[in-house]
């Protein structure tokens, strides 16, 4: 019976690991704009990024879902369910990474820009060769830990009907009676997945801090 | 030379030369550099020294702009900036910073690069040099500075007397004309310290024009020509390194001396 279940439910694994991944990459990519745009010399650009990122993150991920899935094909497009998944987590996800980037520059210490400006270096140089560079590893732990929430909301996804791992639990447990083997089966896969997810975080994170001998 | 208004030499003679003058520093209201000037002669080594709060650090830092001085004009080595209200284009910027190497009190390696990137990098992305080039000129001040050996390691490997003298190569990749060292040795053991001096010592010699933000007294009276004494935002005193020593002109010069010769 439970290999059965354990079959059934895990067809879900691929779409539960493309919405969280796809959403991570995007959300990871809009966040860098927003954590630019929130430094921004331009007042109006600056408080655009904060206001976005402070709504963005107040607003509970299955709202988020139905507003995209449900309320906008009233005014403009009509989004698949697995569209509307990945839009909808990428605008959460874009939030929280810019706040992870944040914290990430904020522990770049003072010296290590003005050694780049005495230098000459120009400012995309700094940013791009000695910034962030070293932003990122102070932020890799963090964007793990997001990375692993971000694969719980995942679930979510199957209210409106992404086929991924909570989805097939449901199916599952409807057609067999089994409601309580299917759901610990679900739960298992997402612990098989965020421990891999947070081992190979681990240990990229040790070998990066081992190279620049801060463990 | 010598004519009316103070005129140099011809500017092919002012390579290596620093004209400071009037360079003053507000924050809001607060003047925490008034009226300071200064004239370098290209090779010359001055000191500057003085109690803390003094603006010593501050002035230094205003010379490439790591500090937006109020007023003033700032001329080394060729490039030439008109301190006000708004930052100079960024081309006379990037001039100043062309020709000025900075070492820091607290080295500002790049921690995730190794040693030998540390030095490329710069040379790289400021000179356009090739690989080849760039490791070449960093593997020549890698013995000048004697760390040969260390040009794979990541700077936490090394100690602080290393990091600094890498920061020394590192700033002098890119052949500046005059070096300015903010409290190089400050954040060293005393020990460790003298590794830091004996390199800025064979860098003097070499005919670098120095200066140099130091509480080294020894270094200051031995290897620097000139010494130049801040206090309370403003320059006291300025002479040679062994008359300020030991005939200081300034009684605020005097008590600074007692207290730090005396401990």
């Amino acid at each position: 019976m439970i290999m059965e279940l354990l079959t059934s439910i895990a067809r879900g694994v691929g779409l539960t690991l493309y919405v969280t991944g796809a959403s991570l990459l995007i959300g990871g990519i809009i966040g860098l704009v927003l954590v630019g745009a929130a430094r921004s010399p331009i007042g109006i650009i600056r408080g655009a990024a904060t206001l976005y990122i402070n709504i963005v993150r107040v607003i509970p991920p299955i709202t988020w879902l139905f507003l995209i899935y449900f309320g906008l094909p009233q005014y403009a497009l009509r989004l698949s369910t697995l569209q509307a998944a990945i839009v909808g987590f990428s605008i959460i996800a874009s939030a929280f990474m810019a706040e992870i980037y944040r914290s990430g520059l904020l522990s770049i210490p003072d010296g290590q820009r003005e050694a780049a400006h005495a230098l000459g270096l120009g400012s995309i140089t700094t940013v791009g060769h000695i910034i962030t560079p070293q932003a990122f590893r102070v932020a890799l732990p963090a964007i793990a830990t997001y990375g692993i929430g971000l694969l719980k909301d995942s679930a979510l996804a199957s209210t409106i009907g992404v086929r991924e791992i909570t989805y097939y639990a449901q199916q599952s447990a409807k057609q067999t009676h089994e409601g309580l083997l299917s759901f610990v089966v679900a739960g298992a896969l997402y612990i098989i997945i965020s421990l891999v997810v947070a081992l190979v975080a681990r240990r990229v994170d040790l070998k990066l801090r081992r190279k620049i001998g801060v463990v | 030379m010598g004519l009316s208004f103070g005129t140099k030499a011809p500017p092919t003679a002012l390579s290596g030369e620093v004209e400071v003058s009037g360079l003053g520093k507000k924050y809001g209201v607060i003047e925490v550099l008034k009226d300071v000037n200064l004239s370098m002669a290209e090779g010359e080594v001055v000191s500057v020294i003085g109690p803390s709060g003094a603006g010593k650090s501050t002035f230094l830092r205003c010379l490439n702009y790591l500090e937006k001085p109020s007023s003033g004009t700032i001329a080394i080595g060729g490039a030439r900036v008109v301190a006000g209200e708004k930052l100079p284009d960024k081309t006379s910027l990037d001039h100043l910073r062309r020709v000025t190497g900075m070492v820091f009190q607290s080295f500002n390696l790049f921690p995730h690069l190794t040693v030998m990137e540390n030095i490329t990098l710069p040379q790289r992305k400021v000179l356009g040099s090739s690989r080849e080039q760039a490791e070449e000129v960093a593997n020549q001040l890698l013995r000048r500075v004697g760390l040969p050996e260390k040009a794979k390691a990541y700077p936490a490997r090394l100690s602080g007397g290393q990091q600094q003298r890498i920061a020394i190569a590192r700033a002098l990749a890119l052949s500046p004309k005059v070096m300015l060292f903010d409290e190089p040795t400050s954040a060293l053991d005393p020990e460790i310290g003298l590794e830091v001096l004996a390199v800025m010592r064979d860098l003097a010699d070499e005919g670098m024009t120095m200066l140099v933000v130091t509480h080294e007294m020894h270094f200051a009276r031995d290897v620097s020509d000139r010494i130049m004494v801040m206090g309370n935002g403003g320059v006291l005193e300025i002479g040679p390194s062994q008359q300020v020593m030991s005939e200081p002109q300034n009684e605020r010069t005097r008590q600074f001396l007692k207290a730090v010769l005396d401990r």
